[in-house]
């Protein structure tokens, strides 16, 4: 599902004459197969969002290559790379990155306007998508109005309203209190389970790393270890 | 994205700040009607102009005054001009060269005979207050003020004109000219001696009034058929009451030459290459088709000129739409960052933002034509009314000030929108560039 080969990146600092390259990721592969959920673990600084930010396609790394689905994605432009997220992608971000002015079926049906979906269908498509994540009669919330988990539900509703066949999560239990973190987690599992949709999650949180089928460890921008279950 | 999707987006995207979007869309509304209004200056004095000069001429006519190195217009000339391409009608008229008079009933007037080719006039359409055209022998079409020259006979001179120079009114004809008989004399001199003779004409038709209200058509319209008659008992072309030289009269009258000779086009079209031919082939002419031409010019490069000076009002306009864009751009950044993430292509963000500074444009487009509308209106309203009390004279009739003809109208909302998408292609453009990640952070 996902391959990634030899990817090194760094980030420069200052100016001109002071500039500092400071390497981030040496080095690193990995496979994700199809179906699977895998984590990333690592310390702050480690890289591990960096990583998850190259796959996404918001930066191109310094070195070496990304495939989604046998696609090689950073040679992709940006619009390419846009069109690729909206057909095979889904994100779950730490702070839910809803569009404040835009209640929950409005932010769900986003990225079917985007994909150019007829309006009934698309209207059906999210309303169904919304039952699915347990929030149709929050359909008319604004994010302001509903809590953090059913912000969170409604994320997942967006990400999963184009069916993509892969999510990235980027620290998704990271706002969540412990309860709502576990009917989270169990609702991603559920997912897998009867989508067979591919997860990736970034975290620095134990009890998510324990929970997928494979932990890979960042340190220091290097893959330390897979630790498969 | 549809166009649909991209337009109800826009929509909503306005509704979050009404009172900028009404600003904007009044700067540019104010814009788009100052530019109307200040060209339609332009487009109403042209109209006036054309219009006043159109009263008495038509566009096809062709008045052709004579020839290079020729004595004057011959028949062998009118048979050329039949024949030209796109000509309708050729009407000439001669004036009688003696002043006939014309008693009627118990009035007599001293006036002038003008010898007209009716078959060609009814062609041209000759223009009739009341009556019709000749049809027969010695029936006459008269001017629209005939009857001003009508005077009762055996009338005092001294009390003929009142006060104020008009015919006193027991004087005045007054019954209905039509239909009537009226005897024409006229004479002829042989050795300083006068002989007369009467020629009876029926009038059967009344000239239409002059278009302008100086002019005076006192005259009588008689056919070629009664100036044959009157030449025969002259001995003279055109019924001279002496001899000049050249002027006996011919047998075959091959000399005739023609005083007005009018050329009408089939149509507005076929005037340009109906002047280009006369005047090649040395024909000195008037048209209105030409100085209509050379006036089109100079109001063409007038109305440029006050469609530039009104668009200088939309740019400073479209400042405005240029900050409002990026404002927008600037609030939006975290929701662009999240609509590029989950898949938005950055044609889409470029799309969405230039649709709304073309809405922004689109609207005040509208408006300001409204606005443009309404104050040409109450110019054209007031203007009169202005001359009237600053001059206390009246205002010049059919004086438009203001006209805004469509073309105006689809010129200053192509020019107002051509602006506002201008303005707005920076800002959208910007859109497009925003960073994912700094925008999903809130670091813009």
């Amino acid at each position: 599902m996902i391959e990634v080969n030899k990817i090194y990146h760094s980030f420069e600092i200052g100016k001109k004459e002071k500039k500092t390259v400071i390497p981030v990721l040496k080095d690193v592969s990995f496979q994700i197969n199809k179906g699977e959920i895998v984590s990333i673990v690592g310390k702050s600084g480690s890289g591990k969002s960096t990583l998850l930010n190259i796959i996404s396609g918001f930066i191109k790394p310094t070195e070496g290559e990304v495939k989604i689905n046998n696609q090689t994605v950073t040679e992709l432009s940006e619009g390419e790379f846009a069109s690729f997220r909206l057909q095979h992608i889904g994100f779950i971000f730490q702070n839910f990155q809803l569009i404040p002015s835009m209640t929950a079926f409005q932010n769900v049906e986003l990225p079917l306007t985007f994909k150019g979906m007829n309006e009934k269908e698309r209207k059906q498509k999210t309303l169904e998508t919304l039952e699915r994540v347990g929030l149709a009669e929050f359909k008319d919330h604004y994010p302001s109005e509903l809590s953090g988990g059913q912000q969170q539900r409604v994320s997942i509703a967006r990400a999963l309203v184009v069916n993509p066949p892969l999510i990235l999560a980027d620290e998704p239990t990271g706002s969540l209190d412990s309860d709502t973190e576990k009917s989270l987690l169990a609702f991603i599992k559920q997912l897998n389970e009867e989508l067979g949709i591919t997860f990736l999650i970034i975290t620095h949180d134990e009890e998510v790393a324990e929970f997928g089928h494979r932990t890979i460890e960042i340190v220091d921008g290097h893959v330390l270890e897979e630790v498969a279950k | 994205m549809t166009f649909k999707d991209q337009f109800k987006f826009v929509r909503q995207n306005l509704k979050k700040n009404k009172s900028r979007l009404f600003m904007t869309v009044l700067a540019t509304a104010i814009g788009v009607a100052f530019l109307i209004v200040l060209a339609s200056v332009g487009f109403g004095l042209h109209k006036s102009i054309i219009s006043d000069m159109m009263q008495n001429q038509l566009v096809t006519q062709v008045e052709i005054y004579g020839k290079e190195d020729s004595q004057g217009l011959t028949n062998e000339d009118i048979t050329y001009f039949e024949e030209m391409e796109g000509v309708e009608a050729v009407t000439r008229r001669n004036e009688l060269a003696q002043m006939p008079f014309f008693h009627l009933d118990d009035y007599t007037s001293n006036t002038n005979a003008i010898v007209t080719h009716f078959p060609s006039e009814i062609k041209a359409d000759f223009k009739l207050a009341s009556g019709r055209l000749p049809e027969g022998e010695n029936e006459v079409v008269v001017g629209y003020h005939f009857t001003e020259s009508l005077i009762k006979n055996g009338a005092n001179p001294e009390k003929l004109y009142d006060d104020e120079g008009n015919i006193n009114e027991d004087y005045v004809y007054t019954d209905d000219l039509l239909n009537k008989e009226m005897d024409m004399e006229v004479i002829k001199l042989t050795d300083g001696k006068e002989t007369k003779k009467t020629i009876s004409v029926k009038i059967v038709g009344i000239a239409e009034k002059p278009a302008r209200d100086w002019a005076y058509e006192e005259h009588v319209f008689i056919s070629e058929e009664i100036l044959q008659e009157v030449e025969q008992f002259t001995g003279v072309m055109r019924g001279a009451t002496e001899m000049y030289e050249g002027g006996e009269l011919d047998a075959n009258q091959s000399e005739e030459v023609y005083d007005y000779v009018k050329v009408y086009a089939n149509n507005v079209q076929e005037v340009e290459g109906i002047n280009k031919t006369l005047e090649d082939k040395g024909y000195m002419i008037y048209s209105i088709a030409n100085e209509m031409k050379q006036i089109n010019v100079i109001f063409l490069i007038m109305k440029i000129g006050l469609i530039f000076i009104g668009t200088i009002a939309l740019i400073i306009a479209s400042i405005g739409i240029y900050n409002t864009m990026t404002m927008a751009v600037t609030e939006r950044a975290p929701d662009i960052g999240i609509m590029k993430a989950i898949g938005a292509h950055p044609r889409t963000i470029k799309n969405i933002f230039l649709l709304e500074s073309t809405y922004i444009g689109l609207l005040g487009a509208i408006f300001g034509t409204i606005v443009a509308y309404g104050v040409s209106f109450l110019v054209n309203l007031s203007v009169p009314f202005i001359i009237q009390t600053a001059f206390d004279e009246a205002a010049p009739e059919g004086l438009l000030l203001s006209y805004i003809p469509w073309s105006l109208t689809l010129i200053s909302v192509g020019i107002c929108l051509l602006v506002t998408v201008f303005s707005g292609l920076r800002p959208a453009k910007r859109a497009t560039k925003v960073d994912v990640l700094k925008a999903m952070r809130r670091e813009l």
